[in-house]
């Protein structure tokens, strides 16, 4: 099989209301990530985006993108939901060895319209939507709840997850929640919406794009010394929220194991040097660590208490800040791949986790996580 | 955070623009809107599998089999409150979450005989009152007509 790899990357500073159109975001992003590889727009074969047009407002969410993007009389396609899912078929497309480099960009602007209140456009409309009480913040609470019952989780160890993301984020000049003198009380004290999930527990609506540059091996080579392999991907979506267990991530664990698996990789705990995921809300974090095999079902506060997922930790999770430091949802994935990325290539300034090889990028769609994507990276050869 | 109305915002007309669906509900959805008239609760059990459908679905999304009008089950309508949340916010359609006057619980229901959980609100409870296990049963609006808003709510049995 071919080889691919991120050759260059760009990232927009994430905040609520940007004051930019999203065409000049857009090409900004896309600029600096081509600049970043040092090739020109005329070295891309194939050009994929994700928008959703729920998000965008705008049936066709590419519609007068492509200029932004420099895909005129280029291939290109678009996808929907996270970025992660671009890149995963942009990666498939140099697979192919019908094209050697791809443009992967993706973006929302929350200020545009609230993505909560789009979240209950994802619903069965003959059913849940007329009922009306389910959005993406009411089913995470539910699912929360349930964790918490389950496992005996304290709202107090939820609110670490907050904390952790939010103090790491004020070393990340890209991220819009910088805290970093922020406590458990403040986050237990941040306005309550369904319980028990607050302000500082979900993650902020954020304008924001990214985008990355992906070059088969003989191409990645001349464009860089440094190229970040993609060695294992793994895509998998669950049940409709009526018919799944709330209290798993399945098809988060069975992407997982599918990129260990591609990626050779036995154990993730001590084969993986950092973790770049996309937590929604702060429990979600913990069923992530379980989902990805760091620890056993109901245990994932024990990592945390632990320390073991703070910057100077084992396994490192979010050194960014993550999803709760900023969420321009369809850009939120691919984020985390430019993040593992930095990290890989020792690009990370402020939050850099010394000597990482391999890192795990991790995005999702849907309701509690019901879509997700995994991503293993690496360095050298 | 969540205030999205600014000063200098110019309106533009088209955006977004109405369109009315008509969706099919199907045959099986049918039946389950029209029965909550009787104040009965259909499931859909597959043959296949085994597994219940609340509300019915055309096709087994566990085994692919076709379910059809044989495969519709009665059920009593009595459930366990297996997961549940208190709400003190709602959104109002436009984009905004709005603060409630009273916080309501929103529960997720496993109904005797069915595999599926579906979320309804819970009425008639403190939601300080609420536990996980909990029975609950539909409150029926008093002159049903086959419509989903003939359940107004769940509320705890007896
Ligand atoms: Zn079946």
């Amino acid at each position: 099989m071919r080889r691919v790899a991120i050759v260059g990357y760009a990232q927009t500073q994430h905040q609520f209301d940007m004051q930019k159109t999203r065409e000049d975001m857009v090409f900004e992003v896309v600029k600096e990530a081509l600049s970043h590889a040092g090739i020109t727009r005329g070295e891309v074969d194939t050009v994929v985006t994700a928008s959703t047009d729920f998000l965008d407002g705008r049936t066709i969410s590419s519609v007068f993108l492509s200029m932004a993007v420099g895909a005129y009389l280029k291939d290109e396609s678009k996808t929907e939901e996270d970025g992660t899912s671009a890149a995963w078929y942009a990666f498939m497309r140099i697979l192919s060895g019908v094209h050697d480099v791809a443009l992967v960009e993706a973006h929302t602007q929350g200020s545009t319209f609230n993505p909560h209140q789009v979240s209950f456009y994802t619903l069965d409309p003959l059913f849940d939507r007329q009922i009306g009480v389910l959005n993406d913040v009411s089913a995470a609470a539910i699912q929360a709840r349930m964790y918490m019952s389950s496992y005996g989780v304290s709202e107090e160890e939820i609110a670490m997850v907050s904390v952790k993301n939010l103090s790491n984020a004020a070393k990340n000049p890209f991220a819009q929640r910088r805290m970093p003198d922020l406590t458990v009380e403040e986050v237990l004290g941040s306005k309550l919406y369904y319980h028990p999930i607050r302000e500082l527990m979900m993650s902020p609506i954020s304008d924001g794009a990214c985008a990355l540059v992906l070059a088969s091996e003989e191409k990645a080579k001349e464009i860089t010394d440094t190229p970040v392999w993609i060695e294992g991907v793994g895509v998998c979506q669950d049940f409709y929220l009526r018919d799944r267990n709330l209290l798993e991530l399945d098809s988060l664990r069975k992407a997982a194991k599918d990129a260990y698996e591609m990626a050779g990789i036995r154990d993730p705990y001590a084969e993986l040097d950092v973790f770049e995921v996309s937590e929604k809300f702060a429990h979600e974090e913990l069923m992530i660590y379980e989902a990805l095999g760091l620890c056993r079902r109901g245990k994932g506060k024990v990592l945390l208490e632990r320390g073991a997922t703070e910057k100077g930790g084992e396994i490192p999770v979010n050194p960014s800040g993550g999803a709760l430091a900023a969420d321009p949802v369809c850009a939120t994935g691919l984020v985390r791949m430019v993040e593992a990325a930095k990290q890989i290539r020792g690009e990370a300034g402020e939050y850099q986790i010394p000597g990482v090889r391999r890192a795990l990028a991790h995005g999702q769609f849907g309701m509690c996580a019901q879509k997700n994507w995994v991503f293993i990276l690496g360095g050298e050869g | 955070m969540l205030h999205l109305e600014r000063e200098g915002i110019v309106r533009v007309k088209g955006l977004p623009f109405v369109a009315r669906f008509k969706w099919s509900t199907g045959f099986l959805m049918e039946r389950f809107i029209k029965s909550l008239a009787e104040k009965k609760l259909l499931g859909a059990k597959c043959p296949s599998c085994g597994y219940t459908y609340v509300p019915p679905r055309s096709r087994c999304g566990k085994c692919l089999t076709k379910l059809g009008e044989k495969n519709l089950v009665e059920l009593s309508g009595r459930g366990v409150l297996v997961g549940y949340t208190t709400a003190y916010v709602g959104l109002d359609g436009e984009g905004n979450f709005v603060d409630l006057e009273k916080p309501r619980v929103i529960g997720a229901i496993k109904l005797e005989g069915a595999d599926s959980t579906i979320f309804m609100p819970i009425g008639e409870i403190d939601p300080e009152g609420v536990r996980e296990g909990m029975e609950v049963e539909p409150k029926w609006r008093e002159a049903t007509r086959g419509e989903l808003a003939d359940i107004e709510y769940f509320k705890p049995s007896r």
